[in-house]
């Protein structure tokens, strides 16, 4: 690494001449080596899920989980470094709380996510701290319904408020990722950790701006999406973890909640089945895009 | 303890809240009549013109209708110091929030805050407000913010010391999804009783309606019985 | 005894209720008036200073500096509104250097208000605030609790009723500088005149787009005080001599016995 015995790499708080920040490209690092995570925006909800790999066969399946709830709307997973992944869901959770005190209603994903953005990036400025070993993905519903101001007493005309305009923006999915350096983008398809490229390379082929996928066929696709990143970690043992979030009228009605056992097994069963499928298709003729080379490299 | 007697928001002997809407000697206060109503495009925001320091008519042309965004009013009641400051406050948060989150406000938030304002420091406001704005998702809403820092979603909402006289005038006569000129009529017709049975309400009449198409001004005066002149600017 | 000694509060508290009142700060009894006209605006103050039913200044100074075309008139008591006229007047300068623009008569007007209601009341400055910035002219009314109006013209202090009895029946819109002056000083002797709290002098301040300001003291002097016709000496002889009794300086000798103190002339020393 051409950084190593320059010296500025040492503090967070010093560029190299070149205009690079070391510590945060250090911790990019740290995010490359974990477990694959991946969200999933389409029109009536969003998918989550996480590769964990098993590092000990002591460890309770099921339990330890890695995707975490930050409100009622909103669920976050992050790949990289653990504690700092539970210190940024902690955080999250503060800014939705404090959003909460302040505007008596539940927070809107991008405002979450540009919080959160900030408080990350604060972390690559002073020589104090380091930068977050985590690239998160936050993924939330905001409610198409007309919510009322917590506390408030009535409801207003029996006729309902006059003058709305058909079409107006109401809600609907949100899908963030922020890396270690506290860039953050709204994503239709996000993907993070080790096996990201190939994550990536699924996610595009899903067309998912068109919008056309169900959130029940995400669920689906983000299955297989983490067991072919997986296929180049083949060595370890790994568990399937998944969350979602619907539209009011759908399964979760706007509420984050962990995919049921059954559509998760379902799921499961379904990329695996597609796995053994797509080895005979590479058999075919998939192998020799060119593409392997590139993929390993960045 | 000696000397707290005449402190706004103190607590009497009995430990209850005594004189909450007490004024400072010399304090401007806002006897007013005004109020907000729901109509079939929006909203539309009323006042009287009237500001007192005891006997004393302050200001006979006093705008109490105050913008704090775009399409989000309200109408000042209480001390004009208290209810002025707390506008500003409310205000200045408006404008970062749409700056911050790139959209505006909704009229929800605005009520939260003049809320948390309003009820926080319950013992040193003596302000009633009323928020009304328009938004093209949640159309018009009215809301209501009483003495003690309540928050209420009214389909009308009137206040103010004229109030005391116009409830059985808006009973009578209000409607839902009025058309823009019922409800002129409507808040027209209330503030003039009001303005004619309180006397800490007088002066001018204000208007504001607000609807998709923003917010417009109206203006009537006493010399023809608040007749005219109508939308202004 | 260590610590704060709080036995003043509790003697306050005990003569307050007794009923004894607090002791009295100067106050300026007053009439202020401000008046917008087509290029400018003026404003006018009385000169009185009262304590109590004394009258502490009669030519005080209640027209006061806040930039070169920004004035205030104060009333209320007198060390609040030179105090806060001077805070304001520093902060705008300061804010007028760091922006590099000329200040604006409603930042000042905002600062005053945001200053006063941090205070909530206490301290008891009423100003007209009135002047010409680049958006126009700007003329005002801040009262101490915070609360301000926005007018074509203004009155305040005790002798504000008076005055807005002269505004009511005789200003007109879109008058010229010499009207304005007139109307304001006018309404400035209507206090002077019929209220107790003001008197005196009549100060003026005309405030004028694209003209230097002007601070015309003593404006008009409606009391000043004439020659008196009598005085209270009195003629050589007035008073009539019934007898007359001379003493000298030797005739006084016989009352005064003199004697010399015996002993140590040395003790008397003390630590030379």
């Amino acid at each position: 690494m051409t950084s190593i015995g320059t010296g500025y790499d040492l503090s967070n708080s010093v560029f190299s001449p070149d205009g690079r920040n070391f510590q945060v490209e250090y911790a990019v690092k740290a995010v490359e080596n974990g477990g694959t995570a991946v969200g999933i925006r389409c029109k009536d909800g969003v998918v989550l899920a996480v590769e964990k790999i098993i590092t000990s066969k002591l460890l309770k399946p099921g339990a330890n989980k890695r995707i975490s709830t930050v409100d009622r709307h909103l669920g976050v997973v992050s790949a990289g470094l653990a504690p700092d992944g539970r210190h940024f869901v902690s955080r999250a959770r503060d800014e939705a709380s404090s959003w909460r005190g302040v505007y008596k209603g539940p927070i809107p994903v991008s405002a979450l996510a540009n919080r959160l953005g900030s408080y990350v990036q604060a972390y690559t400025l002073y020589s104090s701290v380091r930068p977050f070993g985590v690239t998160s993905i936050v993924g939330g519903w905001d409610s198409e319904a007309e919510l009322a101001v917590d506390g408030q007493v009535g409801s207003g005309p029996q006729s309902g408020s006059g003058g709305k305009v058909k079409g107006a923006k109401s809600g609907g999915p949100g899908l963030y990722m922020i890396e270690p350096s506290g860039l953050y983008w709204g994503y239709y398809g996000a993907a993070t950790g080790k096996g990201r490229q190939a994550a990536k390379a699924e996610l595009e082929k899903l067309d998912l701006a068109s919008e056309k996928l169900s959130l029940q066929d995400a669920v689906k696709e983000a299955a297989r999406i983490i067991y072919v990143a997986h296929e180049d970690n083949k060595d370890k043992e790994f568990e399937l973890e998944m969350s979602w979030i619907s539209s009011l009228d759908g399964p979760t009605k706007g509420k984050h909640e962990e995919v049921p056992k059954e559509l998760l097994e379902e799921a499961e069963r379904a990329a695996k089945r597609a796995l053994e499928g797509d080895d005979e298709d590479e058999d075919e003729g998939v192998k020799g895009t060119g593409n392997e080379g590139e993929r390993m490299e960045e | 303890m000696v000397g707290h007697g005449g402190l706004t928001g103190m607590l009497g002997e009995d430990g209850i809240h005594v004189d909450m809407n007490h004024l400072k000697s010399g304090e401007v206060n806002l006897g007013t009549s005004i109020m907000a109503i729901n109509f079939k495009d929006g909203v539309i925001l009323g006042a009287d013109s009237r500001t007192t320091t005891g006997a004393y008519i302050a200001n006979r042309v006093t705008d109490k209708l105050t913008q704090v965004h775009d399409t989000i009013w309200c109408c000042r009641s209480g001390s004009a110091a208290d209810t002025q400051a707390v506008a500003d406050i409310v205000s200045y948060h408006l404008n970062m929030y749409s700056i911050v989150n790139n959209e505006a406000p909704s009229t929800q938030v605005a009520a939260a805050l003049f809320q948390e304002l309003c009820y926080e420091n319950k013992d040193m406001l003596s302000a009633g407000i009323i928020i009304a704005g328009y938004d093209p998702r949640h159309g018009g809403q009215v809301y209501s913010i009483p003495l003690g820092g309540s928050l209420h979603k009214q389909s009308y909402s009137i206040g103010g010391s004229g109030s005391t006289y116009i409830y059985g005038y808006c009973d009578a006569n209000w409607k839902e999804n009025m058309t823009e000129e019922e409800g002129i009529q409507f808040v027209r017709g209330a503030l003039r009783e009001a303005i004619k049975w309180d006397g800490s309400s007088g002066g001018v009449i204000r208007l504001v309606v607000l609807t998709a198409d923003g917010a417009q001004r109206h203006l009537y005066l006493p010399d023809n019985g608040y007749a005219g002149p109508g939308a202004t600017k | 005894m260590t610590g704060f000694d709080f036995s003043n509060y509790n003697r306050n508290a005990a003569l307050h209720a007794k009923g004894v009142p607090l002791p009295k700060a100067t106050s300026t009894g007053t009439t202020i008036v401000g008046c917008i006209y087509d290029n400018g605006v003026v404003i006018a103050a009385d000169t009185r200073a009262t304590s109590g039913p004394i009258v502490a200044d009669k030519n005080c100074e209640k027209l006061h500096y806040i930039a070169p075309k920004i004035w205030c008139a104060g009333a209320g008591t007198a060390a609040d509104t030179e105090f806060t006229t001077a805070i304001i007047s520093s902060n705008v300068e300061l804010h007028s250097l760091s922006t590099g623009r000329p200040p604006r008569v409603i930042t000042c007007m905002t600062l005053l208000k945001q200053h006063l209601f941090r205070h909530q009341g206490h301290i008891g400055a009423y100003l007209v605030v009135a002047g010409v910035d680049p958006t126009g002219t700007g003329l005002y009314t801040v009262h101490a609790h915070g609360s301000t109006d926005k007018l074509p013209y203004v009155t305040m202090g005790s002798g504000s009723l008076a005055a807005m009895s002269v505004f009511e029946s005789t200003w007109k819109p879109n008058m010229n500088k010499e009207e304005a002056i007139a109307l304001a000083s006018e309404a400035i002797k209507a206090g002077i005149f019929n209220d107790l709290g003001s008197g005196s002098n009549v100060d003026v301040c005309v405030i004028e787009k694209d003209k230097p300001t002007q601070l015309m003291r003593n404006y008009m002097t409606p009391n000043e005080r004439g020659q008196k016709e009598r005085d209270y000496r009195f003629a050589k002889g007035t008073t009539a001599i019934l007898n007359e009794k001379v003493f000298t300086k030797e005739d006084l000798r016989k009352y005064v016995t003199v004697e010399e103190i015996s002993g140590d002339p040395n003790l008397m020393e003390v630590d030379p």
